[in-house]
């Protein structure tokens, strides 16, 4: 199976810090494919370099044959591939529907905002009934919701998932891996970074686990579920 | 698969009829004003309001819906103001010819300058938009081969307006400036409303909202930058060639300090940051405010009351309080910006929602 999105070899530093090691990383497509590590393993800073929000210092990036290397970031969301956040960042003072009618702001997805919007609604019943209401009010859980809709707008063919755990209440991390595996199901391929790696394991068809930047394991989610130094140093068992 | 939702999807169009009505009818109303309102001061603080509207509505398209807080506005005024003085003293073309050229180069610096300073957010930009100000007030300072330097710039006297042989005005009174000022502020409060009610309006607010959002859904975030201060800069640009007409004088001191550019962003801050009618409100205080301060109506007003005008308190109150109208203006804008952080518009729509609130609370209630 040919990849949709290949890293080789990439390296990245801030300044003179080295974050990242000689990253090699494959996504095909439809799969849900999640990298995971401690704090400060370099996920985000993976993802980072995949949308183009910094350049990498060395190795390749392709997406579908496309070399993001020499493309700048909004022409990357150009080209399919969608970055959810960290840490939520919808915007405040609009409301949800406009904040999901950002989200289709290339040009090729607008045509298909009606049936994104519609889309968004049956997978978050709870944004249609909100949809007026101001971004910055609601819950956490319900903001996450409404990135990752608005994330969808854009007609993704790789989501980028940053942390969309990150802060939530127990009850509704579990809801939100339900969610992120019901989207794959409906045919959109995601790229996954989270901290944590036992509900990402459990949905992922495979992982990668990243420490001090460089990848030390990869697998099937479910294979290094079982891993030994896994269960030791990222599950507590 | 439910209903499309076409109606919510297109922008608003019918709410907007009523205000453009009442927009109508102030301009109307304001057209009519000089036929009775004869006195020169009184057309005079006019103008000076009409300036700070234009002033305030440029500002806020770049600081108030795109969120770039510019305290250095001041560059594309003077620009405006010296280029098409320089443009009229020196080269004898009639200003509203060389105010498409000031106009032009000021968008086309804002351009350069903004392609430079936009990557740099929060208090930096803040910073380095002050610093290009201060490049270009010492420019104009020190290159006094084409600026005349300290001394600025005098102007003789502005050619007649004439269309097709009939004169139109010879801008000797204060009127044909009231109806261009009048009609500059119109159009900028016009564009204010478009911005407001456009794509290109949202995808400003996006970056104002969340930068790092909107440039993860693709909006590039230097060419809207950059398109938000070429509006900007074009109106502000209009505004300094509009002063400087208006006044007859230019120099560095006057149109190009940081002074200028703070006074242009107080009138948004006053008024409301963000809103079409903020920097309106924020001329209508401020301006009347400073000129009455100016003509010491305080002291008037304490003799009005009782104290008298010749016992020591009074003699006190009639020297020094006309100095010190500055430092009292300064003081005033100080607890208005500690007391309506939001503006005054802001201020009067968190008095409406409380009082309105206690019988319903809407958002709130059904969370």
């Amino acid at each position: 199976m040919s990849s949709l999105l290949k890293l080789e070899k990439l390296s990245f530093s801030y300044g003179d810090l080295r974050v990242l090691w000689d990253v090699d990383l494959e996504v095909h497509p439809g799969e849900i494919v999640t990298v995971v590590g401690s704090n400060g393993a370099g996920k985000s800073t993976t993802l980072r370099n995949i949308s183009r929000l910094v350049k990498p210092e060395a190795g390749t990036l392709t997406f579908d044959g496309h070399d993001l290397t020499r493309l700048e970031s909004h022409q990357v969301v150009g080209l399919g591939v969608i970055q959810v956040p960290e840490g939520r960042r919808i915007f405040p003072e609009m409301t949800v529907l406009e904040n999901l009618r950002m989200g289709s702001y290339v040009k090729a997805t607008r045509a298909d905002r009606e049936r994104n919007v519609a889309r968004a609604f049956s997978l978050f019943p709870r944004l249609e009934e909100r949809q007026k209401q101001l971004g910055g009010t609601m819950s956490g859980g319900e903001q996450q919701m409404l990135a990752i809709a608005r994330g969808l707008m854009g007609n993704p063919r790789l989501l980028l998932l940053d942390e969309p755990s990150l802060g939530l209440s127990p009850l509704f991390v579990k809801n939100i891996f339900d969610i992120i595996k019901e989207i794959n199901r409906q045919g959109v391929t995601i790229l996954l970074v989270e901290q944590n790696v036992f509900q990402s394991l459990r949905i992922a068809h495979r992982a990668y686990v990243l420490e001090t930047g460089r990848v030390v394991l990869t697998g099937a989610g479910e294979q290094l579920l079982k891993d030994d130094h896994i269960k030791k140093a990222y599950l507590g068992m | 698969m439910r209903p499309a939702l076409p109606p919510m999807l297109r922008a608003p169009r019918g709410a907007a009829v009523l205000p453009l009505l009442l927009f109508a009818a102030a301009l109307a109303a304001l057209g009519f004003l000089p036929l009775w309102m004869t006195s020169p001061y009184a057309l005079h603080v006019m103008v000076l309001i009409f300036l700070a509207v234009i002033q305030g509505e440029s500002w806020n398209v770049l600081g108030g819906y795109t969120g770039q807080y510019s305290v250095g506005h001041a560059a594309y005024f003077g620009i405006g103001a010296y280029a098409t003085m320089m443009l009229l003293q020196y080269h004898h073309l009639a200003p509203w010819w060389g105010v498409w050229v000031s106009v032009a180069v000021a968008v086309g610096l804002g351009v350069v300058i903004g392609s430079i300073t936009f990557r740099l957010r929060g208090p930096y930009f803040v910073l380095a938009s002050i610093a290009v100000a201060e490049i270009i007030r010492l420019i104009a300072l020190n290159w006094t081969d084409v600026t005349n330097g300290a001394e600025g710039i005098l102007l003789s006297d502005i050619p007649p307006l004439t269309i097709g042989g009939r004169l139109i005005t010879d801008f000797m009174s204060k009127v044909p400036f009231y109806y261009v000022g009048l009609a500059l502020a119109a159009m900028t409060i016009a564009v204010n409303w478009g911005v407001q009610h456009s794509k290109l309006g949202y995808y400003f607010q996006a970056i104002r909202e969340d930068q790092d959002a909107a440039h993860s859904l693709g909006i590039s975030l230097t060419f809207y930058k950059n398109v938000a201060l070429a509006i900007s800069a074009f109106f502000t640009a209009a505004s300094g060639a509009f002063y400087a007409l208006y006044v007859g004088f230019v120099d560095p001191s006057t149109v190009l300090t940081v002074d200028t550019s703070v006074q242009i962003v107080l009138i948004c801050i006053i008024g409301g940051i963000g809103t079409i009618l903020g920097p309106v409100v924020g001329a209508l205080v401020l301006v009347p405010l400073s000129e009455a301060l100016r003509s010491n109506v305080i002291a008037d007003g304490l003799f009005q009351l009782g104290v008298s005008e010749n016992s020591r308190t009074g003699q006190f109150l009639k020297e020094n309080l006309a100095h010190a109208h500055v430092l009292i203006y300064g003081v005033l804008v100080v607890v208005v910006i500690l007391f309506m952080p939001e503006g005054v518009l802001g201020f009067v729509k968190g008095l409406r929602r409380r009082f309105a609130g206690k019988a319903a609370l809407p958002a709130k209630g059904e969370a």
